[in-house]
């Protein structure tokens, strides 16, 4: 298993540094596609020698110690910050990196840091599977994506200076230190892997080094630092307290007010990570990065690296003052991006507000902590991870064929691009329609939250039945902009032949594990979700999922209802088979209306965006405000020992 | 009794349920009006006739689209009284009227999109307020099913006198009556010509009918699980509703999307989230 793990690491590792070398575009298209499934195969035979469920720890193999490497790449790291934020003239970003730096070399030359348990560093049990399966698969499909997408990209916009030998260097660096945070257990190496994926994310977002990317770019990078500076924090606290750094130790059970600080700590991390309010506004930013990498670090998997240590932490701050806070900031993000979900019109912004409502909900169910909960966190991390990641990865696509990300312009997508509709269709249905973006893992979460006592059970039930009708709006208008139909012209139909097999092998992946883990769901939840739900809280033989036939078979229509209709459709021979009702004006070409003297004038439609009734500005403001306001008191709380 | 029988009965019988709701409507209505009415199965009789016309189908999508209203608007009827867990049905019933509005919004007409779209909205406004329901239903009295509300000690409508409320605002906009029915319309002189019907004719109008016939039969059955311990007494409070409803109908005039949705969200958070506030402070 620790070589197995090692490989996971360093495999990406090396081949990003590789990748470096490689200008030629073939040969790069080779050594993706065959790292790739190297990765996906590795991480498939390390969740398969897992063997019977239990917990494993252990160290490195055959005596290979972390001697001083940790620091060494703390202080390289904050070298190269240090280098940005001067050739960028940044204070915010060196103030952090260089506090973070000041910790580690105070505990080290003070010689605090307590003897490592050199059998202890990685942790893997069932979550670490579900996450490194997830890394394994689906960072493999994103990275082959990208070898179409990036080319069409560079096509579409000439002004960008081309780097793609960085760019895919970063996607693999990024996928070998996120296989290390997912199963790392002593505190520190996980930190380190935590700043690596930070740091990637930093540069991926300001890829086109433009002012703009470039500003976006150091919002993520302050706030994740901040969020690094908190984990640091946090392992000063537990060192000073003479605490343990064994991430398994420290959440077995319920903490002691004398863990709870180092913990808030640990949270306040989380929470930046995972982009939850008030630090939601860096994820809007990272939009602006290539669509791949919104695919693969801003939607499937780093970002869920937050909502992972939040999971971890469940039976630790469970039932404490600052759970339930984490819980109610989770919460309240979803209820106020879903909200402000409503008036964005940018597409990628409409998929991360989902995004971040999504993971709110993790931190919701993380925060509250049960086994139910805890079952619906994994759960959500699992279909999300599939769904959003073929959605962003088809309105990749998209936005290289038709230059914009603009929901108004997918109008009529159906009849343009009727295979990329059908599979956009997959991953909205995944996301909202079917069992997991929302039907079961809501559900339980309502019976969850009925359980609990007081007015948080009441406000918890309000905010989610509030939440989740925003988000049917949102997928409601995008699945009216799809589905919408028109004659099309031979130019429009040969369009969609000039997407890269790269794109289709990827896409057409993903749709089909969405299909497959909706069509294998009570597997997933009585294997591998449940047992790590009980396991986690000591629980016994609770049935939290009982997903009735009819229920499953309900979901696999609804599922599987509008895509094979959209591909159906697509085949008609006459999408325009009569004219609509123009008030009895003449209608051509299913679009044009003619009027009253003689001119004609395109119908254009326009979804509302409930303007002069929802401020999204507004709304994400007090959210941010009314979230910082709890964190604060979350903090305190936790320093206080409650 | 096997709670699939009621499942199937609920299929077969809530279109004639609905119809003879429809019927009724129709002729109370006439009377409001002075107007004598027409006969008490004409909602039967514009089905049949519906259904032998011809359908003019702007793109192949609409007719597909409205058999999953039908179909899932029938389903969601069907789980409901075949004892579903509530809160799930409150999913189904969502995704039910969600295909009404994309049958409409794939025309590119801009009167059946703005019908949608105000379905849409009305879709967004009353949705909040059904999770929000059987959520509190299944909070008095313990149960997870239809018929486990049933069966229950515990009477529901004393203790959710504020949802229950609730539930009479919001079911005027399901049961599409003015002032806030504002994307279809069954009067000619309305600006939206026919809102999101307006390019549906034939048996695809007589889908979006049958479909609304399931719709009535439902909230006549979330009525029930308010008097719990009475089907006679949850039909004849029904009945009380759909009165009110009709009566209000005829003598207002339609309302503004924006004010449909900012009251309906009120009165969501207000009479039924204070509500389930009490119920849980109370417990």
């Amino acid at each position: 298993m620790s070589s197995l793990i090692v490989f996971l690491v360093a495999f990406p590792l090396v081949i990003g540094a590789l990748l470096l070398g490689v200008h030629s575009g073939k040969l790069r298209n080779v050594i993706v596609v065959l790292a790739g499934l190297i990765v996906a195969g590795a991480s498939i035979v390390t969740a398969a020698t897992f063997g019977n469920g239990n917990a494993l720890f252990f160290g490195l193999p055959n005596g290979l110690t972390l001697g001083q490497g940790l620091l060494v790449v703390e202080v390289l790291m904050a070298a190269f910050v240090l280098f940005v934020s001067i050739q960028n003239r940044r204070v915010l970003a060196p103030i952090l990196v260089l506090g973070q730096l000041a910790i580690s070399f105070y505990l080290e030359l003070a010689g605090k840091m307590p003897e490592i348990d050199a059998g202890r560093l990685f942790w893997f049990d069932r979550l670490s599977m579900v996450m490194v399966l997830i890394i394994g698969i689906i960072g493999t499909l994103i990275c082959i994506h990208s070898l179409g997408y990036m080319r069409d990209y560079h096509r579409s916009s000439p002004m960008i200076k081309g780097r793609r030998t960085a760019f895919f260097c970063l996607l693999f660096v990024f996928l070998g230190s996120m296989f290390g945070l997912v199963v790392s257990n002593y505190l520190p190496l996980m930190l380190v892997f935590w700043e690596i994926t930070t740091l990637c994310s930093f540069l991926l977002i300001g890829y086109t080094r433009t002012e703009e990317t470039i500003g976006y770019a150091f919002d993520a990078l302050n706030m994740n630092m901040l969020g690094g500076l908190a984990f640091s924090g946090a392992i000063l606290l537990l060192i000073n307290g003479n605490q343990t750094l064994d991430l398994a130790k420290l959440t077995s059970g319920p903490a002691s007010a004398a863990l709870l600080p180092a913990l808030a700590l640990l949270c306040l991390a989380g929470l930046t990570k995972a982009a939850q309010m008030p630090f939601s506004r860096w994820l809007l930013g990272a939009m602006y990065a290539p669509s791949p990498t919104s695919a693969l670090l801003h939607s499937s998997t780093m970002v869920k690296a937050g909502v992972f240590l939040l999971l971890r932490l469940s039976p630790a701050i469970a039932g404490s003052d600052l759970g339930t806070m984490v819980a109610f900031i989770g919460m309240l993000t979803f209820l106020f991006v879903s909200l402000v979900g409503l008036t964005e019109q940018n597409t990628k912004k409409v998929l991360a507000y989902s995004t971040i409502g999504s993971l709110g909900l993790i931190v919701g169910c993380a925060g509250l902590g049960s086994p139910e909960l805890i079952w619906v966190g994994v759960m959500i991390i699992i279909f999300h991870a599939l769904a959003k990641g073929l959605l962003f990865l088809v309105v990749g696509t998209i936005e290289n064929r038709f230059y914009t990300k603009d929901m108004e312009n997918f109008d009529t997508l159906l009849s343009r691009l009727p295979l990329v509709s059908a599979l956009a269709l997959v991953g909205i249905a995944g996301m909202f329609i079917a069992p997991f973006g929302v039907v079961v893992a809501k559900w339980t979460a309502i019976r969850a939250f009925l359980e609990i006592p007081g007015w948080q059970g009441a406000a918890l039930l309000v905010i989610m039945a509030f939440g989740s009708s925003f988000t049917i709006f949102y997928w409601g208008k995008l699945l009216i902009k799809v589905l919408s139909m028109k004659s099309v012209t031979e130019y429009e139909r040969s369009i969609q032949k000039r997407i890269s097999s790269f794109e289709w092998i990827a896409e057409i992946a993903l749709a089909a594990g969405v299909l497959a883990v909706t069509f294998f769901l009570a597997a997933i939840s009585e294997q591998v979700v449940g047992p790590f739900a009980l396991a986690t809280f000591k629980g016994t033989s609770q049935s939290f999922l009982h997903v009735e036939p009819v229920m499953l078979a309900t979901m696999i229509v609804a599922v599987l209802f509008l895509p094979v209709l959209a591909l159906w459709a697509s085949r008609h021979e006459n999408y325009n088979m009569s004219d609509f009702y123009a008030a009895g004006r003449p209608v051509t070409n299913g679009n044009v209306v003619g009027m009253a003297l003689g001119g004609t004038r395109a119908v254009t439609l326009r979804n509302y965006y409930l303007e002069g009734v929802v401020n999204g500005q507004l709304v994400f403001r007090a959210g941010t405000t009314i979230c910082a306001a709890l964190l604060i008191a979350a903090l305190a709380a936790g320093m206080v020992g409650r | 009794m096997n709670p699939i029988v009621y499942a199937v009965l609920f299929v077969l019988l809530a279109p004639v349920f609905g119809g003879l709701l429809a019927g009724i409507d129709r002729i109370a209505s006439a009377r409001m009006q002075s107007r004598v009415g027409p006969p008490l199965l004409q909602p039967f009789y514009d089905l049949g006739k519906l259904l032998q016309k011809d359908a003019r189908q702007v793109n192949p999508l609409v007719e597909p689209l409205l058999l999953g209203h039908v179909g899932f608007m029938a389903a969601t009827g069907a789980m409901l009284v075949g004892g579903v867990d509530l809160i799930f049905v409150a999913f189904v019933f969502a995704l039910a009227a969600l295909f009404l509005v994309l049958a409409a919004g794939t025309v590119n007409s801009p009167y059946s999109f703005t019908g949608a779209e105000r379905e849409l909205v009305v879709l967004l406004a009353a949705e909040p307020f059904f999770i929000l329901m059987l959520a509190a239903i299944c909070k008095v009295t313990d149960a997870s099913s239809y018929q486990g509300v049933l069966s229950s000690a515990v009477m529901v409508a004393p203790k959710l006198p504020g949802v229950l409320l609730a539930f009479t605002f919001v079911a005027t906009i399901k049961l599409r009556k003015s002032p806030f029915d504002i994307s279809t319309s069954h009067h000619a002189h309305q600006e939206l010509v026919s809102g999101l019907t307006s390019d549906m004719s034939g048996r695809l109008l007589a889908y979006v009918e049958m479909a609304h016939w399931y719709e009535s039969a439902i909230l006549a059955s979330f009525v029930i699980l308010f008097f719990n311990w009475s089907v006679p007494l949850g039909l004849l409070a029904f009945a009380v509703i759909y009165a009110a409803e009709v009566l209000v109908d005829n003598s207002t005039s339609r309302a503004k999307w924006q004010l449909v949705l900012r009251s309906t969200w009120a009165v969501t958070l207000l009479l039924a989230g204070g509500n389930v506030l009490a119920l849980f402070l109370l417990k």
